[in-house]
């Protein structure tokens, strides 16, 4: 790599990031921050995802999850009075420890058959919620869950959470946040286990990797940002039903994370953010919508098996096939 | 909980469990020979409900014709999906889903638009109720019961007796070994999926006549069709009309003794329970 070719990435990233800081400074119509702050959330849900993804174990129990962070958090706020500043990460370690706990038995289960019992993990988790009315409210959910508690700084400037600029700040801090540790996993020697094991878990385990230990450590860690996603959500939202935890919602993750390939950390990020910004381009057509959405996700998983980030690559080898051509023509 | 509602419950449970195995059989012949999870499914089985309602109220045919014109156009409608939709993607999990969830949004959002959010009933098959001291069971539900016994009985004659059959169970055993035996893989990929969407068009048209049709009654039939066919072990047939059976009886045994809630909870539990100690289900070998 040259001197210059070092310094892109930093810098690249770094503009981006100011860019993305300054977005409320000179836009400030809710309605382009609101779906911002929802494809920040979908960011989260599909990096954490793709970190359990990279053992090879997929996951339709993610929306399940991000209800356990989101109930805990808002209830913990709700009824012990907790701030949401500690209610936030308790929502997330409640999602980890609960993955924590069906995690051992779970992993001995390989492939489609992990997927769908996650799958019916997440059902249960949703119904779960709902019989347990006493304490969630069952389908009616919980309503008025506070916003985040003001923050002051030194008494020089206060923050308060009654616009959408403040949601779009911690969004994107959080967002920030899970990035750096997930992208510190994936660059890591534990990112490489990871890798091994999804390649061939058998081969790994003879090499000395407790692959169990590994499998379950990944899978929490995704839970624990699903759960951090989820308790943003309940007090971004600021009302909860089980409605909105479903199968669907857990598969809309996987679609983020596979269309935007989930070779690179990056390709889960413009996954999301694409795939969530898309249907609200075309409102316009109503209930004729989905079918550009569903287009989108036809034409890349038959155009590129690998997901976005393999546009680039796409497009350089379409270049040089056309190049060919034209060398053997002449 | 008396002796009577609970014989009550015990068979609209079976009756609703033969609903279960029809749409699982689809799903389990599809995973069986092409590895993939139709998560398109329900909707398939929504799709052949549609067929017959507006065979029936539109065209003036009657249910007896319209169930199999409904099986007859969905089945070929499984041939266009299998070429152009699975073909691809044979045995690879994550494309797979995603193409399915397309299709799935995109068949859903057909319907809506095509045929509006409305339910709509296309009248019961036969008129009445069955009563056998002090139990009741309507002539519709024991009609799916019997067309349910009839399709399974029919299938498994199929796969266990004809050349058709022996070539879908080698292709699940090894592809490329059925393969290199002279089996056209891709043709009876085709008849498989030709056959279970026949079957889930007419467990929807069955759904639709005791119950009514809407664009988003796949979403049910596609949880417990999975459900059913992970229980039984993915790809074997006897453990897919094994499967439905548990699930039928917990979803007519649990709601009126806790909350229909709980029989979500406890069939799913039981699910993840089994897996657990058997991880590829009940018939499910590795």
């Amino acid at each position: 790599m040259n001197k210059t070719a070092r310094f892109i990435k930093p810098i690249s990233g770094t503009i981006l990031v100011l860019f993305l800081f300054s977005i409320p400074l000179f836009n400030k119509e809710a309605y382009l921050l609101h779906i911002l702050i929802m494809s920040g959330m979908n960011i989260i849900l599909a990096i954490s995802l793709r970190t359990i993804a990279t053992t090879g174990q997929m996951s339709l129990a993610h929306a399940g999850f991000m209800a356990i962070g989101a109930y805990t958090s808002a209830l913990l706020v709700m009824k012990l009075d907790f701030s949401f500043w500690v209610a936030l990460p308790l929502g997330g370690i409640a999602s980890a420890f609960i993955a924590l706990v069906v995690g051992y038995p779970f992993v001995r289960v390989k492939r489609v058959y992990f997927a769908m019992l996650t799958l019916f993990l997440g059902a249960v988790i949703r119904l779960i919620i709902m019989e347990w009315r006493n304490l969630t409210h069952g389908t009616s959910g919980l309503l008025n869950i506070p916003p985040p508690n003001s923050l002051s700084f030194f008494g020089l400037f206060h923050i308060v959470f009654d616009s959408k600029a403040p949601y779009y700040y911690l969004i994107l801090i959080l967002v920030l946040i899970s990035f750096f540790f997930l992208y510190r996993i994936d660059s890591s020697r534990v990112g490489r286990t990871l890798l091994a094991i999804q390649q061939d878990d058998s081969v790994a385990e003879s090499v000395g990797i407790h692959v169990n230990n590994f499998k379950v450590f990944a899978w929490c860690v995704g839970c624990f940002f699903a759960g951090i996603a989820g308790a943003f959500y309940a007090h971004f939202i600021k009302t909860l039903t089980p409605d909105s935890f479903g199968v669907l919602q857990a598969i809309y993750v996987v679609v983020y994370m596979v269309v935007g390939g989930r070779r690179r950390l990056y390709g889960a990020i413009l996954g999301a953010f694409i795939l969530t910004l898309l249907p609200e381009f075309f409102r316009i057509l109503k209930e004729y919508q989905p079918f550009v959405f569903v287009g989108t996700l036809l034409i890349i998983t038959f155009f590129l098996p690998g997901g976005l980030v393999d546009l680039p690559k796409m497009g350089i080898s379409l270049v040089r096939r056309h190049r060919a051509a034209r060398v053997s023509h002449a | 909980m008396s002796l009577i509602l609970l014989a009550q419950s015990l068979l609209n449970g079976l009756a609703a469990g033969w609903i279960y195995i029809l749409v699982a059989l689809g799903l389990t012949l599809v995973f069986g020979i092409m590895n993939i999870v139709q998560f398109a499914h329900g909707e398939i089985y929504m799709l052949g409900a549609y067929c017959s309602y507006f065979l029936i109220k539109l065209y003036g045919f009657s249910f007896w014709e319209a169930l199999p014109l409904s099986a007859l156009l969905v089945g070929l409608l499984g041939i266009v999906l299998e070429r152009f939709f699975f073909r691809p993607f044979r045995g690879r999990f994550e494309p797979s889903i995603i193409v399915a969830v397309g299709l799935m949004l995109l068949l859903q959002t057909i319907a809506v638009v095509g045929f509006g959010t409305d339910t709509k009933s296309m009248g019961g098959i036969i008129p009445g109720v069955l009563k056998v001291s002090g139990v009741t069971l309507s002539w519709d539900r024991l009609l799916a019961i019997l067309i349910g016994i009839i399709l399974v009985a029919g299938l498994l004659f199929l796969i266990k007796k004809t050349k058709t059959g022996q070539a879908m169970v080698a292709i699940s055993q090894d592809p490329y070994a059925a393969s290199l035996q002279g089996i056209d893989v891709n043709r009876i990929s085709a008849f498989a999926m030709v056959i279970g969407c026949a079957l889930a068009a007419i467990a929807g048209s069955l759904m639709g006549s005791i119950f009514s049709t809407s664009p988003f009654m796949g979403t049910s039939a596609i949880t417990k069709g999975i459900a059913v066919i992970i229980l039984g072990g993915l790809g074997s047939v006897p453990g897919a009309v094994v499967g439905g059976f548990i699930l039928g009886l917990v979803d007519g045994l649990v709601p009126p003794l806790l909350s229909s809630t709980m029989a979500g909870i406890v069939g799913f539990g039981v699910i993840i329970l089994v897996l657990l100690l058997r991880p590829r289900g009940l018939f499910g070998h590795e």
